[in-house]
């Protein structure tokens, strides 16, 4: 930001300068012209005709400007007739050209080049009569050397230079001291929602300007109705959970018993029970998936992971299955705790299904991702059943008996979460399941 | 056997309890957690079936409350919204093992013995003590290869026995593991299905497979195959 505030102050002090110096520049020459025309009309008063009668001169003694008469001033004056210069003030040595394509009485201000430099050059063309009344054309040009005006002009320029570094400094200290000052709130904000993310606070307290206040006010307002909302849906899904679950489990029940029904109506009863519990528990599953919650808080990958296999390990105590964990993890991922659960628990548990006698779960952290791989020395999958994972559609009509919903719900998640998941053959025989995870940041 | 049943829906709830009293189990039963951890604390049972979404206390806080207080009584639990948060969090609470409503009986059946088994630290599915075998998914007992016709309660005493093989068993322990409720408890009648498992399974008076221990109980003294 100071650096975008530096870029804008150079090019606007640098435009400025140019447009001072520009301005100045006119000003000064304007100056040169007007002075070297007055000093014309001086020349012209002293203007008389020679003893001759037929020509004109200058009498030096009705010139007041005295730097015509110094050798050497860098000021001098010509005056020619058509045949060349018939009078030269006493500051020149030496000749300058005539202007050759003058009008008549025209009378005209430029820069020349002369003798190696610059001169300002004032010329006018007069018409003077002889004794006889006859009109003849004459040339009157003063040259002054811009020596001068060069040295002004770098002077202030310096002067200009010198003091726009000054300001320049000045204007960043202060930029910078107000952005200090004025960027505080933002500070506290950005410290406020690392503390909300940690769920060490609920929502934005500390006390802001009253410029920043209603965006404080809203953000908790915003955070207060993303909050309840959640609670209120994942509330009416479990409620929706338990009031089709629990007869669906009661009408298993049934078809479970002896009863009347023939075993061809009871089996068919229970396969579309099972059905219908699939669907609900699919699309459960699938409604609670959160994915784009708003500030997420980050969970301990390392830590789900434990807990997840701690509590497997004891579901499958009765079979001959060594679940080994492999991880060095210790980074956070964003994620909600409840979804990551449901990808570590569904996958890991089919790995104990699947498995023989050993899964292994590793996790490998590199610099800003985790790779975690389950495996397992089942039996594995065939390329085209594999394939069939990853390319099944999600309805559960097309499920076979047996896969359960598991993995489509993981897939579900991964989905949302644009978590990369891979299937491939494990060293150990069965199936390999990698999954890239994205180490969450620690700051905001 | 006995079994609590902790379940909050009257229609689950007398499935489960019909099913488990079918099974030969004497069955506590409440519908919701306060008094469902009452049942735990003063019935001594065998495994406790526990619904996670209970009215007045949790399961989970059922389970939790139990475990803290040094209980190693078998838990199932039972989980309508089936999320893996809510299976890890009963398991790490204490659970043993968890049932995703709706569930089928079977399966539920096979856990309960899985549980019951294991807590007795058997591993294999039917029980081994010298020539007797007990297998509880079916409820046969087998004297060398033959099977022993058995009433429901002798069944269920020589279960208990063997499935506490070596142990002490107190005749008010085996009334309370084998009757529903207290008025149908009698201590004397627990002595005539001794006798007549005796009679049964040692015919020949050469196994002497139940030891009376004189004011304290039975035990059963045939080595038991326990591999667990």
């Amino acid at each position: 930001m100071l650096l975008t505030s530096l870029i804008v102050l150079v090019a606007f002090m640098v435009l400025t300068v140019m447009a001072l110096r520009h301005a100045v520049d006119q000003r000064m020459i304007e100056a040169e012209k007007d002075k070297l025309q007055s000093l014309m009309y001086g020349i012209l008063a002293a203007v008389d005709r020679d003893s001759t009668g037929l020509s004109i001169t200058v009498s030096d003694a009705r010139i007041f400007e005295r730097a015509l008469f110094d050798s050497g001033s860098g000021l001098y004056a010509f005056l020619y007739d058509k045949k060349g210069e018939i009078w030269r003030s006493s500051s020149s040595r030496q000749s300058f050209n005539k202007v050759t394509d003058l009008a008549d009485e025209e009378m005209r201000f430029s820069r020349v080049q002369q003798h190696g430099k610059i001169w300002f050059q004032q010329a006018f063309s007069i018409r003077w009569p002889n004794v006889h009344d006859r009109l003849s054309l004459y040339e009157l040009v003063i040259w002054k050397s811009t020596d001068d005006y060069i040295q002004q002009y770098e002077r202030f320029s310096q002067t200009l230079w010198l003091w726009l570094a000054i300001t320049i400094i000045l204007l960043l200290l202060i930029m910078w001291l107000v952005m200090l000052w004025g960027l505080r709130p933002l500070r506290l904000i950005g410290e406020e929602v690392q503390a909300i993310e940690s769920h060490q606070k609920q929502r934005f307290d500390a006390n802001y300007p009253s410029e920043i206040k209603p965006l404080t006010q809203n953000l908790n307002l915003l955070l207060q109705r993303e909050q309840h909302q959640m609670q209120r849906y994942r509330n009416a899904l479990d409620d929706l959970a338990h009031s089709l679950k629990t007869p669906l489990a009661v009408l298993r029940g049934l078809s479970d018993k002896q009863s009347q029904w023939s075993d061809e109506d009871r089996r068919t009863l229970q396969e579309q029970n099972d059905r219908m519990n699939q669907i609900v528990s699919y699309q459960l599953q699938k409604a609670v998936t959160l994915g784009g919650e708003l500030m997420t808080h980050p969970v301990n990958l390392g830590a789900l992971l434990d807990k997840t296999i701690n509590a497997l390990r004891k579901v499958y105590r009765g079979k001959a299955i060594r679940i080994e964990l492999k991880s060095s993890v210790s980074a956070s991922v964003r994620m909600d705790e409840s979804d990551l659960l449901e990808v570590l628990g569904n996958l890991i548990d089919n790995a104990c299904k699947y498995g023989h006698n050993r899964v292994l779960v590793q996790a490998l952290q590199q610099q800003d991702s985790i790779q975690l791989t389950i495996e397992d020395d089942g039996k594995g999958l065939k390329a085209e059943q594999l394939e069939k994972i990853l390319t099944r559609g999600m309805r559960l009509d097309q499920t076979q008996e047996g896969q359960g919903i598991g993995l489509a719900v993981v897939k579900e998640i991964v989905g949302v979460y644009a978590i990369p998941m891979k299937f491939d053959s494990s060293a150990l025989g069965g199936l390999k399941v990698t999954l890239t995870f994205e180490v969450a940041e620690t700051t905001v | 056997m006995r079994a609590i049943v902790i379940e909050d829906d009257p229609a689950i709830n007398k499935q489960i309890v019909t099913r488990l009293k079918q099974e030969g189990f004497a069955v506590d039963s409440a519908n919701n957690g306060k008094d469902g951890l009452y049942l735990i604390r003063e019935y001594p049972s065998d495994v406790a079936i526990v619904d996670l979404g209970l009215p007045q206390m949790s399961g989970l806080e059922v389970i939790r409350k139990i475990r803290a207080e040094g209980s190693k009584l078998p838990i199932l639990i039972l989980t309508a919204r089936g999320r893996w948060q809510d299976k890890v969090e009963g398991l790490d609470a204490g659970a043993d093992d968890y049932l995703v409503k709706p569930f089928h009986q079977e399966e539920m059946m096979a856990r309960i013995r899985v549980l019951i088994r294991r807590a007795a630290g058997w591993s294999d599915s039917s029980l081994h003590c010298g020539p007797i075998v007990l297998e509880p998914s079916s409820q046969r007992v087998m004297l060398s290869g033959e099977e022993v016709e058995l009433t429901a309660y002798e069944y269920r005493v020589i279960e208990y026995l063997m499935m506490h093989a070596g142990e002490v068993v107190s005749k008010s322990v085996l009334t309370e593991h084998l009757y529903d409720d207290e008025g149908d408890r009698d201590s004397n009648v627990i002595e005539v299905f001794i006798r007549r498992l005796r009679q049964k399974l040692d015919p020949e008076e050469t196994l002497q497979p139940i030891e009376t221990l004189r004011g304290r109980g039975y035990r059963l003294t045939l080595s038991a195959a326990k591999s667990a």
